[in-house]
């Protein structure tokens, strides 16, 4: 996934099973580049939910997600998980994770549906109920990479949109392919009945992409690197506000776009 | 306020400066300012070594609007940095260094 592959160990028969059929389309054969051992161990604690957490100190990152956390390595390329109650490979802290790591890569992971049309990838972002599902449910024969949870990672041609196995309300069907497509351009949705945008400068976009990264932003070092980050996104790729019709004209509406 | 004596000073916090506007994170509640280019500049001036009344003095300077109209809009705008705890207010006295 994004150029990530993950070797899991220490997970029991059910939980094996249970990632297979999660995690099904990502499965892979390629060399890992990241080791994960799940441990059970982390006690159920009745209490308020602590948000999720991301500190990171030289070589050495702990991540947070209840009521899951992991500890890991990045010059050993080894993390630890404590699982908790729930599911043995907890998708809200493997995408913790897999955001984490993607960061190191000058990437991120962002709360949006990307859709591939022709051979680049629109990318819809935006708070919850913008619209992100249904733009990826008007997708008809383009490939969806998903509805919810898009990597973007810069390479030698440009950034590239990568399809990720974390789904939103459009459910499993929204991370059925493992493909990854150049960036053709990043929207900022709003539903409308009609069709209208507006080009965003690149600090605009930085601020509406913010708040849709998939990071918890209470860490310094964090925050610093994931703006340096999106200025660098913002910069190579253009970004628009977008209000738009649950209407397959979309299609041709985006091609239109300067 | 007298603002003659005081001397807005930036946290240290991630920040960066994008063509002429400014984007600013507040890392306790991880919250992003984005700022004009005049917000950027203030930001930018607010650098402990230029008390207000330099600060607006500069403004006036560099952008065209009455003085007062600056003056006020800037205080009001260095207020909210230091009420979002994004700048601190030193009190000293102009010529005095640090």
């Amino acid at each position: 996934m994004a150029g990530f592959v993950f070797r899991v160990a220490g997970l029991a028969a059910t939980g094996r099973s249970w990632v297979e059929g999660r995690y099904g389309p990502f499965l892979s054969r390629r060399a890992p580049t990241f080791g994960v051992r799940v441990r059970p161990g982390e006690r159920y604690r009745p209490g308020r939910t602590p948000r999720p957490s991301a500190t990171w100190d030289g070589g050495r990152f702990a991540l947070a997600s209840h009521p899951s956390r992991a500890e890991g390595d990045l010059t050993r390329r080894r993390v630890a998980f404590r699982a908790g109650p729930g599911p043995a490979l907890n998708p809200d802290l493997f995408r913790l994770l897999c955001s984490f790591l993607l960061m190191q890569k000058g990437g991120v992971f962002l709360h949006a549906s990307a859709v591939v049309d022709g051979d680049r990838a629109w990318v819809f972002s935006g708070p919850s109920g913008s619209g992100k599902t249904t733009i990826a449910g008007l997708a008809g024969d383009r490939p969806v990479l998903n509805d919810e949870t898009i990597a973007l990672r810069p390479g030698r041609r440009g950034w590239q949109a990568c399809a990720t196995p974390f789904y939103g309300s459009g459910g499993p069907a929204m991370a059925r392919v493992n493909e990854r497509a150049p960036l053709r351009g990043l929207c900022f949705l709003e539903k409308a009945d009609h069709f209208a945008h507006r080009r965003l400068s690149p600090a605009e976009a930085v601020a509406r992409a913010f708040p849709e990264v998939m990071l918890p932003k209470r860490d310094g070092r964090v925050t610093e690197r994931l703006l340096m980050t999106l200025a660098a996104l913002t910069a190579a790729v253009p970004a628009w506000e977008l209000a738009f019709a649950p209407d397959p004209a979309l299609w041709g509406y985006l091609d239109g776009l300067d | 306020m007298d603002w003659t004596d005081a001397f807005p000073v930036r946290k240290s916090v991630p920040w960066r400066t994008l063509d002429t506007e400014a984007l600013v994170v507040d890392v306790k509640g991880g919250l992003l300012y984005p700022l004009n280019s005049v917000g950027a500049r203030i930001w930018d001036l607010c650098d402990g070594a230029r008390s207000v009344d330099e600060i607006v003095g500069m403004l006036a300077a560099e952008f065209e609007a009455p003085e007062p109209t600056i003056r006020a809009d800037a205080i009001e705008f260095i207020e909210r940095l230091a009420d979002a705890k994004l700048i601190s207010i030193e009190r000293r006295r102009t010529g005095e260094s640090r």
